[in-house]
């Protein structure tokens, strides 16, 4: 690498003026357009580093692996039609294309699609002739003269807000159209809207302030408008109207499309063509497939300073992994590491050392420029390590480095945005766009996605993959770093493993089929799927659908009567108890939106009581919910929402249906992915009418839905208990014993799951038939035995077929909370085992029995003990002090370099101190435990983590379970050790006591008393047999260890708190001392 | 020393010399140490065999040091042309004395206790020894045996009575009864015949290699005879300057996890080639966390090599390129088979000693 040909440059020119309006949030409820403009007097001063970049590429010959497959002739001379499947939409602010659009002069949005060819080409579409618009309602009376009047005091009005930009026009047009509105039902098919055409997207929003705010219009006076439309990103509009779905296939026609003159971006092929051109296919058959991505894993580590979390402005960047794979291939394109200073080689990865950090930022650049990735992945690479090195090249003044994205000129930034969502909660992160590559952070997708106790990726890969990783505490990489070249490969190795388990992670939970089959579903861009929330999924359906019916969707925080919340779904109270009879279960199959579509509850059919009046509609055409509502039946108006539903419910079918005569494995990939969209998108249409923050809340369609659900659970219970009696000639009495949202639990008293099976199977088909359709309620499973504690907490054997069971099913109980000890969660779990598997309920009586004594007898493993919280803020911060806040503090004290910093899980356990002592003061680090003998709290095990759990569990079973279980006999003794470093400990004369009854020695007896000496052979076999056991248990947990961190000659380090056995090896090793030092006594 | 008749055996004599202090873990303790220092110590030490070994260029276990040639292709692989290991270390050249016969006797898996083992066979074996047994001719023989290695497993006793609590008079005699028995068995030996006993997998001795000798209270007896030695696993002697190394088994039986390879024989003479006696330790077969040496290399080539507690007993000569000669022995568990193996010091030859109990006639 040549790091001498950089010479330093001048600081990247400013931003051209005007500055784009700065917002803030992008929650959900907000949708803004954010310009940014072609950076073109960019180019001439960027075009010295641009050199740069060429002689360095030049110098590097493996750059030339990393490349792109050769244009074919065909592409060079335009000869071919150019298909593509797409991946990012985004859009720049540039002079409108004089060929494409002669008529039209000054600046214009201009589409950039990116995306990959079959080839494996990349491509950046720019799309011309497109222009941001929106609706307002016309008010009545207003003529063609009136019209150009408004636009002109628009127009006037815009200039005044908009002083800094320089457009010859702002309001394009204004055009009447006939459209309808989507709320409410209506009689008259259309009225007349004004379609308002703006220069720019970012007006959009300017101009519905002014028109929401009010405007003076001569004869009508000051005058608000409602607008229509007005939310919606500009790019997603692009894609609705041209009917593009996120990640789809492309075509445009040979012939339609010029290449561009001057190559503003990296991609192969770049060129302009005219929105109207393109041909977008659904994806189906070939154009169901995925394109050759590149995908980008990485990683990197920085080298902090003791006891701080790295900054950027203090701390380098020592390494960068490097995993590139080509979607659908096995073996990755490209594996390297980039260290800073020698590393000695690893087997199957190119390694590439440098001597400055300069040089690893740039080799780390010119990897994304040569590679290309389409799709760029990590482990909270969106929060970390993107932000850090791109901080850190501002820092060390490497103007160069941020050149990452596609298009050359322009430099990546760094902002921060807040995400909040009623669903995800509010979160605070950094935004680093990339122009052209997908982001897909990994970490994200996990929190959406899955609910886990810890989203540490050591947990993450251990509970999908199966597979650990060793856990280097950050206080340890500088050290490695300062090491010599082994112990950096070291380091390197690690890095490695870091870049490697997102790719595997990605492969295994099929993200990118499933994502990407989610953007073709619900047709928004990819990116917007984990960056937004649930509404924009519904909310680009709905416009997709209403633009087919000539609707528009008004842009309102409240659609329909405001009212505040709403009733939820019915919980029918639960008789707990353990049930030794077979409980079978009723589903209602996909309940909210069968409700939604039998009773025809849709924004454009809901009718206001007035307008019932006014409209004079005949009572026999309306339903009248539950909670009060009324709507129109189909044959007046079918609505929109049962459209959609409908359509993604047969989209499922037909998914699955194929998904079973599918045989290569990517196809099926796919068809999964889309079916599993297809649910969860039928699933949050429910949501997005319900949300009171959201894009179109209307309670009255979520109150409706879920009045209609209760009365379905009530109706259902009623039809039970009614039919299956003795009386009407069944064995027994049916009884209802719990219900939830969407399911009821019946005992019919059959003794035989398989009878059990037939009655439900009966019931259900029974009880669908008073439905409407398409409510259906199904007969999926049995559970026997079943413990029901209490609403919501349950565990069951689950049957599908009567010969085996399938699983053990638990919802509720604590098995993954996360603050419980590792204790808690194997005593539930074994007690359940227990009681439901092999029906042993004094079985499991007696483990808990067992454990307890265990415990007070301080015999237990103290990994089983230790609890974990994470940090989130310093001490201060907290309001209220918490055990593991106070120890974080205490562990600073003690040792900055190792203390806990926030953002690190903090473990503990709960020790014995002085009467009175708080709960927080009792927390201590497991390790310093270990070491200093420190007698941890049995009490507080019992009675905090142990005692609810198990009372719960065993209350619908025992009697008296709490004296049963919690007192009695093996709960009297109990056995505390002896703290080393204690006050009281330190006047304390230590003398031998004889190995076999304890008696003080003294004299020349060191091993036994006098009276023990006939015991000798006894008494040196068990000591014998103690080390040996010992000796067993060390060399098995750190062999396990020194072969995990895949190094032999060099020392464990790994910290990793979530791995049982770091807290046994730790033990084993002090305990093996401790044996060796009696056994030593016997030398004589 | 035995007197029959009128005629007085003498028996002979040779000079021992013991070199178990390699394997004595002495003042080490645990101190938070790992055992990443024992496999830098073997790399370190047959890293500069190996590189010695480079001019005179020539199937894989975890824990083997071996040297790969081979070439660097592209992205950070590397394709192996050919593997070279340590081959047979050198022998001391130490001459055989080609005087008389002299005998050694190994015996491995006494298991005294157990419930197949047969205390008249193990009693055959001692009066054999001893010269109670037999003819004239056979005495004289007997009075020709010079040393006797009990290669581990002496003892069978019950770990499942250790539960925590102290034990009943009735447990105590349980546990301590073989060892009573195994010690007066031992005492008559001793009595005669200088005695090496090593600990086994199942003997009361820690559970890591090298294992510390059983501790002298098991043997109240024997142990007053200065006859008695009670030596580490693995245990490395000479008797008459010829060098004897050798262990009760598990370094081979852990091997057999990671082989096809059916004799034995095979993994005693590769241990030998890869100079180093545990290969598998610590990955799969513990050991004592060394810091500063790897005790179980093998630094020079021992005429005698034994392993003890293996199914059945077999020997093979190996040579080696530069004149080295190694017996190789593998003894069979003798509560087993009741087979003991003799091995003459004059020719290096052994042959199997059976003992039988059943009287058939």
């Amino acid at each position: 690498m040549n790091g001498g040909n950089s010479r330093k440059r001048k600081a990247p020119p400013q931003q051209p003026s005007p500055e784009p309006p700065k917002h803030l949030a992008t929650t959900e409820e907000d949708d803004f357009d954010e310009d940014f403009y072609l950076q073109d007097d960019l180019m001439d001063e960027d075009s010295q580093i641009l050199r740069d970049i060429d002689e360095r590429s030049a110098k590097l010959a493996r750059l030339s692996k990393w490349a792109r497959p050769e244009l074919s002739q065909s592409y060079k001379s335009q000869s071919q039609s150019i298909v593509f499947q797409q991946l990012e939409i985004d859009y720049v602010i540039g002079e409108c294309h004089k060929e494409f659009l002669s008529n039209r002069s000054g600046s214009a949005a201009i589409i950039r699609i990116f995306g990959v060819t079959r080839e494996g080409h990349s491509v950046c579409c720019n799309v011309h002739g497109f222009e941001p618009y929106f609706y307002i309602s016309c008010p009545s009376g207003m003529g063609p003269d009136d019209i150009s009047h408004f636009h002109q005091i628009l127009e006037a009005r815009m200039r005044e807000a908009n002083r800094n930009t320089k457009v010859p026009q702002f309001v394009r047009r204004i055009q009447l159209v006939q459209k309808r509105s989507i709320m409410y039902y209506q009689q008259q098919s259309s009225h007349p809207f004004l379609k308002i055409v703006v220069a720019l997207p970012s007006m959009v929003a300017t101009c519905r302030g002014i028109l929401d705010r009010g405007i003076q219009i001569d004869g009508l006076g000051t005058k608000s408008f409602m607008t229509y439309e007005s939310n919606v990103l500009f790019a997603l509009r692009f894609m609705i109207d041209c009917n593009i779905v996120g990640g789809n296939w492309i075509e445009v026609p040979v012939g339609k499309y010029r290449a561009t003159g001057k190559n503003l971006s990296s991609c192969q092929l770049e060129f302009d063509c005219l929105y109207s051109d393109l041909i977008s296919h659904d994806p189906e058959g070939e154009f169901s497939k995925m394109a050759p991505f590149r995908i980008l894993s990485f990683d990197i580590e920085c080298a902090g300073r003791k006891g701080l979390f790295p900054e950027p402005t203090h701390d380098p960047v020592i390494q960068v992994a490097n995993l590139v794979t080509v979607q659908g291939e096995d073996k990755p394109l490209v594996q390297n590491v980039m260290t800073l200073k020698s590393c000695a080689p690893i087997v199957g990865v190119d390694v590439m050392s440098f001597d400055s950090e300069k040089e690893v930022l740039l080799a780390w650049r010119d990897l994304i420029r040569e590679v290309d990735p389409d799709i760029i992945i990590g482990y909270n690479i969106c929060n970390f390590d993107l932000p850090y090195l791109i901080q850190r090249a501002t820092a060390l003044g490497i103007a160069e480095f941020p050149i990452l994205g596609r298009i050359r000129s322009s430099r990546v930034r760094v902002k921060d945005t807040t995400f909040s969502s009623r669903q995800y909660g509010i979160r605070e992160s950094k935004e680093v766009a990339i122009e052209g590559r997908l982001q897909f952070d990994l970490l994200q997708a996990m929190q959406r996605d899955y609910k886990l106790s810890s989203y540490s990726l050591n947990s993450v890969s251990a509970h999908f993959l199966g597979e650990q990783k060793e856990d280097v505490h950050h206080s340890i990489i500088s050290d490695l770093q300062n090491g010599n070249a082994e112990t950096r490969r070291r380091l390197a190795v690690y890095c490695l493993k870091d870049a490697y388990l997102p790719q595997r992670l990605m492969d295994k939970l099929m993200f990118i089929y499933n994502y990407v089959e989610m953007a073709r579903v619900t047709g928004v861009p990819i990116s917007f799927l984990l960056s937004r929330g649930q509404s924009i999924k519904v909310l680009s359906q709905l416009l997709r659908k209403s633009k087919q019916k000539n609707l528009v969707i008004p842009n309102a925080k409240h659609a329909g009567s405001e009212q505040g919340t709403y009733e939820g779904a019915t919980v029918l109270e639960a008789r707990a108890g353990f049930y030794e009879k077979p409980i079978a279960t009723l589903d209602f199959a996909s309940l909210y939106p069968s409700i939604m579509m039998a009773y025809n509850l849709c924004y454009c059919t809901l009718v206001t009581p007035e307008d019932i009046r006014k409209l004079n509609i005949p009572p026999e055409c309306v339903n009248k919910t539950p909670s009060g509502e009324t709507f129109v039946k189909p044959e007046l108006q079918k609505g929109i929402l049962p459209e959609i539903l409908e359509e993604l419910i047969t989209a499922r079918k037909r998914a699955k249906a194929d998904l079973k005569e599918a045989k290569d494995p990517l196809v099926k990939a796919v068809l999964d992915g889309r079916q599993l969209a297809l649910k969860i998108s039928a699933n949050s249409v429910y949501g997005f009418t319900g949300a009171s923050v959201g894009q179109l809340p209307c309670l009255e369609i979520s109150s409706s839905v879920t009045s209609y659900g209760r009365q379905m659970i009530e109706h259902t219970k009623k039809l039970v208990e009614d039919k299956f009696t003795v009386v009407g000639g069944y064995e027994h009495n049916a009884e209802i014993i719990y219900g939830d949202t969407d399911s009821v639990m019946v005992q019919f008293g059959a003794s035989t799951v398989e009878k059990a099976m037939k009655l439900g199977r009966e019931a259900a088909d029974f009880i669908s038939g008073t439905f409407t359709k398409p409510i259906k309620l199904e007969f999926e499973k049995v559970y026997f035995p079943y413990l029901l504690i209490s609403k919501k907490r349950y565990a069951g054997l689950y049957w599908t077929n009567p010969d085996k069971y399938d699983k053990m099913d638990t919802k509720g109980i604590e098995t993954v909370r996360r603050d419980n000890c590792l204790l808690v969660k194997n005593l539930v779990n074994e007690c359940l085992h227990k009681i439901l598997i092999d029906r042993d309920v004094p079985g499991a009586v007696q483990f808990v029995k067992n454990t307890i004594s265990d415990l007070l007898m301080n015999r237990l493993d103290l990994s089983l003990l230790v609890i974990t919280k994470g940090l989130t803020k310093t001490g201060e911060n907290y309001e209220v002090k918490a055990a593991h806040v106070e120890l974080a503090e205490r562990m600073r004290k003690r040792d900055a370099a190792t203390a806990p910093n926030v953002g690190d899980r903090v473990p503990y356990v709960i020790v014995k101190a002085a009467k009175g002592a708080k709960a927080y003061e009792k927390s201590e680090d497991p390790i310093y435990v270990l070491e200093n003998n420190i007698p941890i709290d049995p009490q507080y095990y019992l009675e905090n983590q142990i005692t609810k759990p198990i009372l719960r569990i065993f209350e619908p079973i025992l009697k008296n379970a709490s004296r049963e279980l919690l007192h009695g006999s093996h709960t009297r003794s109990i056995s505390i050790s002896t703290p080393s470093n204690s006050g009281i400990m330190k006047f304390a004369k230590k003398q031998l006591t004889c190995i076999g009854c304890k008696a003080v020695i003294s004299g020349s007896n060191k091993t036994l008393c006098s009276h023990c000496k006939g015991r000798e052979a006894e008494l040196y076999c068990k000591t014998v047999a103690n080390v040996s056991d010992f000796e067993t248990l060390f060399g098995k947990l750190w062999t396990q260890c020194q072969e995990c961190q895949g190094s032999l000659h060099q020392d464990v380090l790994c910290t990793s708190r979530d791995c049982p056995i770091f807290y046994r090896r730790k033990k084993a090793q002090k305990d093996m001392g401790e044996a060796k030092l009696q056994l030593d006594r016997w030398s004589f | 020393m035995e007197v029959d008749g009128e005629q007085i055996l003498q028996r002979k004599h040779s000079h021992y010399h013991n070199l178990d202090e390699v394997f004595m873990v002495r003042n080490e303790v645990y101190k938070g140490q790992q055992y990443s220092q024992i496999y830098f110590a073997r790399l370190h030490m047959l890293r500069t065999l190996l590189y010695s070994l480079v001019p005179h260029w020539k199937p894989h276990i975890p824990g083997v040091v071996v040297a790969f040639l081979g070439k660097e292709s592209g992205a950070g692989s590397f394709l192996v042309h050919d593997i070279l290991e340590a081959g047979l270390p050198p022998q001391i050249e130490k001459p055989l004395k080609l005087g008389d016969d002299k005998y050694v006797v190994f015996v491995s898996g006494l298991s005294v206790g157990n419930s197949t083992s047969n205390p008249l066979q193990f009693q055959l074996l001692v009066d054999h020894i001893t010269g109670h047994l037999g003819d004239e001719n056979e005495q004289r023989t007997a009075a020709e045996i010079v040393h006797v290695v009990i290669a581990g497993n002496s003892v069978e006793f019950a770990r499942g009575l250790f539960n925590g609590q102290n034990l009943g008079s009735k447990d105590q005699a349980k546990l301590s009864e073989p060892f009573r028995e195994l010690d007066i068995l031992l005492t008559q030996i001793a009595a005669g015949v200088p005695l090496d006993i090593m600990p086994g997998p199942n003997d009361p001795a820690n559970f890591y290699l090298p294992q510390q000798p059983l501790n002298r209270c098991l043997f109240p007896g024997s142990s007053a005879y200065n006859t008695f030695r009670s030596c580490t696993n693995p245990h490395s002697f000479e008797l008459d300057n010829i060098r004897f190394l050798g262990t009760s088994g598990q370094n081979i039986d852990d091997l057999d996890k990671y082989s096809e390879a059916k004799d034995k024989l095979d993994f005693l003479e590769r241990t030998l080639r890869w100079r180093h006696l545990a290969p598998s330790a610590p990955n799969t077969l513990g050991c004592y966390p060394f810091t500063d040496r790897d005790p179980f290399v093998i630094e020079s080539c021992p005429r005698v090599y034994f392993v003890g507690n293996q199914d059945m007993f077999g020997s093979r000569l190996v040579k080696g390129p530069e004149g080295q000669l190694t017996q190789l022995i593998t003894i069979p568990k003798f509560c087993e088979t009741g087979v003991a193996v003799v091995l003459n010091l004059r020719n290096l030859e052994c042959h199997a000693l059976s003992f039988g109990t059943q009287f058939s006639f």
